[in-house]
């Protein structure tokens, strides 16, 4: 082989690189800027306890059931209970019924509270440091127990008073056991006295313990229910085998009651005439609701209705009482046919008499389920007046010995646990902010707090956790890049069969597996919310999006980032915002 | 060994022996045999190489961009219209400082499809940084296009080894074809300078703005100089070698000449004879024959030159709208001499016309009786033909 | 749901490439599928500039800048380089744009794929030649304004279909993808990456520039092309076997041509013709990957 020759340095000067792009910094050349910014679903904003419900899927689909869990204990504390019995005003505006069909969000609620149950999870809480505040809670309903429970995170002790001889209230004694199990319903009572709420059962207050609140507390909040039928003003309403329906479930829970044969009509439309009408079914009776306005306009929730029906409970709409009367061992019910004309202010249906002509239908027991009120009339809320304060679930009164707070369904329309949730919560903020700063700081700190529009408030907000960076603006569903979902069909609860259902008060509901529930649950959008999907990170041009071990796991670099906006079209659940790119002077 | 070969197969023999590792090509009458002859070494494996038969010089030529790009011997061959097409990229090749081979038969350019002789083809490439070698004889051929891998690879520039065609493309002569060993010995594997390299990426030929490509060019420029200095060095180590020794540039008996003829190509042999018979009638005349014309030697043809009296350059080409090429470079080449002797500048054997001893005793005794050149371009043997384009 | 899509990156950041510019993302993706061995050649189009002035380059893998008309002869040389050096293991690839690969660059390419060169030809279209300033080529679809189709003489050409051009010379493997659609695209980089002979890809690539749209439209446009049937996602090997690779929802033209600033000038029966020839277009093409009308 040739020796080579020596190495003549001949010039060689030729374009080749030496250095990378790094160097421009083409962040300078943006006039919009991405930003990552997390908005609101629109099934929180929709929940009355404002649960964090993107969140709680997303936690839920990557399988982490006990954070999933004690996402819903940070707004909620009674998940098998509104797993079970919520009407779950969510599913209605989830985005996702929009592309196929709403995600089963009950459903995967009562899921997690099921788990907890299994593995036993304690929940780790914010909480508070304490203050030496007490506050005195009157009734250990829904709206009590969600109320001392707040006020306990808040850090102060809260005292529960409970006339009847257990906890619950309508809980315990008005929603059935085939829709809510005892079992659940002590669990999760327990779970609010492992907080530190001391419930005094046995314990009823009277007016004057009120004025003394209750030996010294700071505060009260009083939210003893509508324990109270009304009465529909109809001769023949005192008649033997005329009876309250709240009264007939409360004796079925008691044990008072174990079968009942024969006919009965139920008059009402509300969950509480369903109730009554279902039960009557699984003692061995027949029942016939009758309602004045139609099946739609029944306040019961649409799928009570319809079990009730499937399992032969009879609605004849259009049909108002008149009067009852005895007749051979039975009872007569005159009705009068109405007809639908117009809306009533309050937006209702409005009725009026069709004809003069009245019908009879023979029973052998009529039940009333047309209202409740307030057992006593120092339950009822004070309207405006000086020092009166109406929120959104409350009424808070300044008086001399110190705040109280009406709640629950003193002071809520709808009357649905979700909404005693939202009531006792409200409640514990007001009297926390009430107490720390007074009665002006109340309502614009509750405003905080809102979650989308409002009224729903959310507790961790209220607490400065990460909800709290969150945007107002809710997700509508043609903000949600749909190009990154499929078609997948809503999970199909199991439930007993019909012949099952009606032959006992066990649960009718059933349970779903873990496989199901995380499959159901990756159905959530997410609508708002970063699930580290990474498509920004993907799709940008500039390789802008840097991943790091921060919560959203990535930031964008702006020395690159150019503005172009790809993230944020891209981003499935517009977890992102385009803002216009702030220069100053000499820029 | 000695055989009698055609100049295409002796640039194709060296090919061969260079060990070149990719041929492209596009086939161009009369560069044909030295293709055929090359395919044939490749397909029975005479020569260990990677031959792409493009469709075209144009990617012909890009073909080996990338393959010297990435760091391997490269050679192709061309003539007239295919090199034309490469014009492009024979800018790009040097501008790369890609040390690729060429083979370029000079020929005629249409239209008026001519495949006969001219220089034209390769002189109008004279911008573009090739070095440009051209040849007299089939042993020289050879030999140069040895010696173009050689001076390619030292520079980092582009080489054309330019031939006559069919005079030299087709003629057959006695050649020495050198043994393996010996070429090995002169000529050692490539070792690139730069190349693509998936272990050391970077980008080759991005865009440079005003700020840089001046000096870019520049080291272009360096490079030719450079290959200036370095041709005398490859011939020295060659006539080491193979016992022959080639120049830029060969005066003969031009000592005491009163008049100079320059040359170049396959003409230079005729004329060769001429000066020996003149001289034999007492005429003080001389030959030079210029084989580099790219860097073109201009010290060296200064020096040659500058004491004649006359000089008639024979130009085989023209540059339209000026003169013959040789002769403007040598006039460029002399102006500064002060005293310098006027170069006539004769155009002969377009397009494949024979250039015959007596034509260039014309030319010598048209020299002999003009003190000055009457005009730039003394077209010689022009027949009378008809200025309108309707035939009478 | 994530994107299943391979993690490294073999690009950098600080390229000139436009705000939301597909040609970019398309190259990042390419690049993900192929890996560091990795040889790129590139003509003339707008990634000659993208890629980085002197002294710089923002890929991470050897590059060789080329003239225009060549892509395809060039990278016949780097394979026959390669192949001398016994390096099988490093792919080559051309990355031209549509003007390179459509037009001056056709002769090139078309005898690099009939010699079946042992490289990937990839075709990044953005149906027009962007870098020198919007000018028509013949990827420039029917209907589409450009500065060299202005006003009323808007392109009333079609679009040449170089996958059919490709699919004639019966290469081992040619493809369409989209930006929009990623997982896709790099299955079948790395199917081409796997193959032998000459693979052809064809990148439909949005230029916020010279389509003028919106920059953050850049991905849903891309789509956009794909569900309304314009741009469909197949594959064809051995200029023979069609196969479709997504069946789009069918969504009408206007959907797609509404988004885009460049068709502002098409009147209502222009759309109707477009669609038909959409249409048209797409039945050829389904009979011939055997999908049910």
């Amino acid at each position: 082989m040739a020796k080579k020759p020596d190495p003549v340095p001949v010039s060689l000067f030729i374009p080749r690189s030496y250095l990378t792009t790094e160097g421009n910094k083409t962040g300078s050349w943006r006039f919009l800027r991405p930003r990552y910014e997390e908005k609101t679903a629109p099934c929180s904003a929709a929940c009355p306890a404002a649960e964090d419900i993107g969140k709680i899927e997303m936690l839920a689909a990557q399988g982490l059931f006990k954070d999933a869990w004690e996402a819903i204990l940070r707004e909620n504390p009674f998940p098998g209970i509104c797993g079970r019995v919520c009407f779950h005003p969510c599913e209605d505006v989830c985005n996702r019924g929009s592309f196929d069909e709403a995600v089963a969000i009950h459903v995967l609620e009562r899921f997690l509270a099921n788990r907890a149950r299994r593995g036993v999870f304690t929940p780790d809480l914010k909480r508070l440091a304490p203050k030496r505040q007490t506050v005195a809670v009157v009734g250990a309903g829904p709206a009590g127990l969600s109320a001392a429970y707040f006020l306990t995170l808040l850090g102060y002790r809260a005292d529960v008073f409970e006339a009847a001889d257990e906890a619950g209230g309508v809980l315990r004694w008005g929603i059935p056991l085939y829709r809510l199990p005892l079992a659940i319903l002590q669990e999760e009572i327990r779970r609010i006295e492992e907080t530190g709420v001391r419930i005094q059962t046995g314990n009823p207050i009277s007016q004057r313990d009120i004025n003394t609140f209750i030996e010294g507390h700071d505060a009260l909040f009083i939210a003893c229910g509508h324990g109270r039928s009304a009465q529909m003003g109809v001769p023949g309403e005192g008649l033997p085998g005329v009876q309250d329906g709240l009264t007939f479930l409360r004796e079925i829970r008691e044990g008072t009651i174990s079968s009942l044969g024969g006919q009965a009509a139920v008059i009402g439309g509300g969950n509480a005439a369903v109730d009554v009408a279902r039960s009557i079914i699984r003692l061995g009776g027949s029942a016939l609701i009758v309602y004045r306005r139609r099946r739609r306009d029944m306040p019961a929730f649409g799928e009570e209705i319809a079990m009730a029906l499937d399992e032969g409970v009879e609605l004849r709409e259009l049909l108002a009482p008149v009067a009852i009367r005895d007749s051979d061992g039975g009872l007569v019910v005159e009705v009068q046919p109405m007809q639908i004309a117009g809306t009533d202010t309050d937006g209702r249906a409005h009725i009026e008499p069709k004809g003069k002509k009245t019908e009879e239908i023979r029973v052998d027991r009529l039940f009333t389920a047309v209202g409740e009120r307030p057992g006593e009339a120092w339950y009822e809320p004070p309207t405006e007046g000086n020092g009166v304060l109406r929120l959104s679930h409350c009424v808070l009164q300044q008086r001399a010995s110190g705040p109280v707070v009406y709640g629950g369904d003193l002071t809520n329309a709808t009357k649905s646990v979700a909404h005693a949730v939202a009531s006792g919560k409200e409640a514990a903020m007001a009297l926390d902010t009430f107490l720390a700063e007074g009665i002006e700081a109340v309502q614009p700190r509750l405003a905080a707090c809102r979650v989308g529009e409002g009224p729903a408030l959310s507790m961790e907000i209220y607490m400065h956790g990460p909800r709290s960076e969150r945007s107002f603006h809710v997700v509508t569903s043609d903000e949600i890049n749909t190009a990154y979902f499929q078609f997948d069909p809503r999970v199909r609860q199991p439930r007993l069969l019909r012949e099952e259902r009606v032959r006992s008060f066990g649960e009718v509901n059933l349970r779903i597996s873990a496989n199901l529930a995380i499959r159901e649950a990756e159905r959530c959008f997410n609508c708002g919310l970063c699930n580290q999907c990474d498509n920004c990170y993907l799709f940008c041009p500039d390789l802008a999006v840097k991943k790091d071990s921060g919560p959203l796991g990535r930031h964008i670099d702006y020395d690159y980032c150019k503005g172009c906006g790809v993230c944020a079209v891209e981003c499935p659940r517009n977890a992102m915002i385009l803002e216009e790119e702030a220069y100053e002077e000499g820029d | 060994m000695k055989k009698v070969i055609e100049g295409s197969q002796g640039v194709a023999e060296a090919v061969r022996l260079a060990r070149v590792n990719v041929i492209s090509a596009y086939p161009i009458t009369p560069q044909t045999h030295i293709v055929e002859t090359l395919s044939g070494f490749c397909s029975d494996g005479t020569l260990d190489a990677r031959f792409l038969k493009v469709e075209s010089e144009h990617s012909a030529l890009a073909a080996l961009i990338g393959a010297a790009s990435s760091g391997v011997r490269t050679f192709t061959a061309t003539s007239s219209q295919g090199l034309a097409l490469m014009h492009e990229l024979l800018h790009w090749a040097s501008g790369a400082r890609l040390p690729i081979v060429m083979a370029e038969v000079n020929r005629a350019l249409g239209p008026g499809w001519n495949i006969w002789t001219d220089q034209t083809d390769s002189l109008a490439q004279r911008d573009t940084g090739w070095i440009q070698l051209y040849c007299e004889d089939g042993q020289e051929t050879l030999d140069t296009t040895l010696q173009a891998f050689a001076l390619a690879e030292q520079v980092n520039l582009p080489v054309m080894v330019v031939l006559d065609a069919f005079f030299l493309s087709h003629t057959y002569e006695p050649v020495d074809i050198p043994e393996q060993e010996a070429v090995d010995r002169f000529l050692p594997p490539f070792a690139p300078r730069f190349q693509l390299d998936t272990a050391n990426p970077c980008a080759f030929g991005s865009m440079v703005t005003p700020d840089t490509y001046m000096e870019m060019r520049r080291s272009i420029a360096a490079g030719m100089e450079a290959a200036l200095e370095l041709l005398p060095e490859v011939e020295e180590r060659f006539a080491g070698i193979f016992g022959r020794r080639w120049a830029a540039i060969e005066p003969v008996r031009c000592d005491d000449a009163e008049i100079i003829l320059v040359t170049s190509g396959t003409v230079t042999g005729t004329c060769r004879e001429l000066i020996g018979d003149l001289r034999e009638k007492g005429e003080k005349v001389g030959l030079l024959k210029v084989k580099l014309f790219r860097p073109f030697p201009v010290e060296a043809i200064r020096r040659v030159l500058a004491p004649a009296r006359k000089i008639a350059v024979i130009d085989r080409n023209f540059s339209f709208g000026a003169s013959g090429i040789f002769a403007q470079e040598i006039r460029a080449a002399l102006c500064n001499t002060p005293g310098h002797p006027p170069v006539f500048g004769f155009v002969a054997g377009i397009g494949g016309r024979d250039v015959t001893k007596d034509v260039l005793e014309g030319i010598y005794r048209q020299t002999v009786e003009s003190d000055r050149p009457e005009r730039e371009d003394l077209w010689i043997g022009l027949k009378e033909v008809p200025d309108a384009l309707e035939h009478p | 749901m994530r994107l299943n899509i391979p993690e490294q990156d073999y690009m950098y950041s600080g390229h000139v490439g436009c705000p939301g510019c597909g040609a970019a993302i398309a190259m990042k993706f390419f690049l993900k599928a192929m890996g560091e061995k990795t040889v790129i050649v590139l003509p003339a189009c707008c990634w000659s500039i993208i890629a980085g002035p002197y002294p710089q380059s923002t890929l991470q893998v050897p590059l060789i800048h080329s003239a225009f008309e060549a892509g395809g002869a060039v990278a016949s040389g780097v394979r026959a380089a390669l192949d001398t050096k016994g390096d099988r293991e490093t792919v080559v690839v051309t990355w031209a744009g549509d003007g390179g690969t459509f037009d001056i660059g056709f002769q090139a390419l078309s005898g690099a794929v009939e010699r079946n060169e042992d490289f990937i030809y990839v075709c990044y279209d953005n149906e027009a030649y962007m870098n020198t300033g919007i000018q028509r080529s013949s990827a420039t679809p029917y209907g589409a304004w450009t500065t060299t189709t202005p006003g009323i003489q808007w392109k009333r050409g079609r679009k040449k279909n170089i996958v059919e051009a490709l699919a004639a010379h019966r290469i081992p493997y040619a493809a369409t993808a989209s930006i929009a659609f990623p997982e896709d695209l790099i299955r079948k980089v790395k199917k081409a990456r796997e193959t032998h002979g000459s693979r052809f890809l064809h990148i439909y690539t949005t230029c916020p520039t010279g389509w003028r749209m919106p920059s953050e439209m850049s991905v849903r446009i891309a789509r956009m092309a794909v569900e309304t049937c314009i741009f469909p996602l197949y594959e064809v090997e051995d200029g023979v076997h069609y196969t479709l690779n997504y069946t789009p929802r069918g969504f009408p033209v206007n959907e797609y041509l509404k988004l885009q600033g460049r068709f502002g000038h098409l009147t209502a029966d222009d759309l109707e013709q477009i669609q038909e020839m959409v249409n048209e277009d797409w039945q050829l093409l389904i009979r011939k990957t055997g999908e049910q009308a």
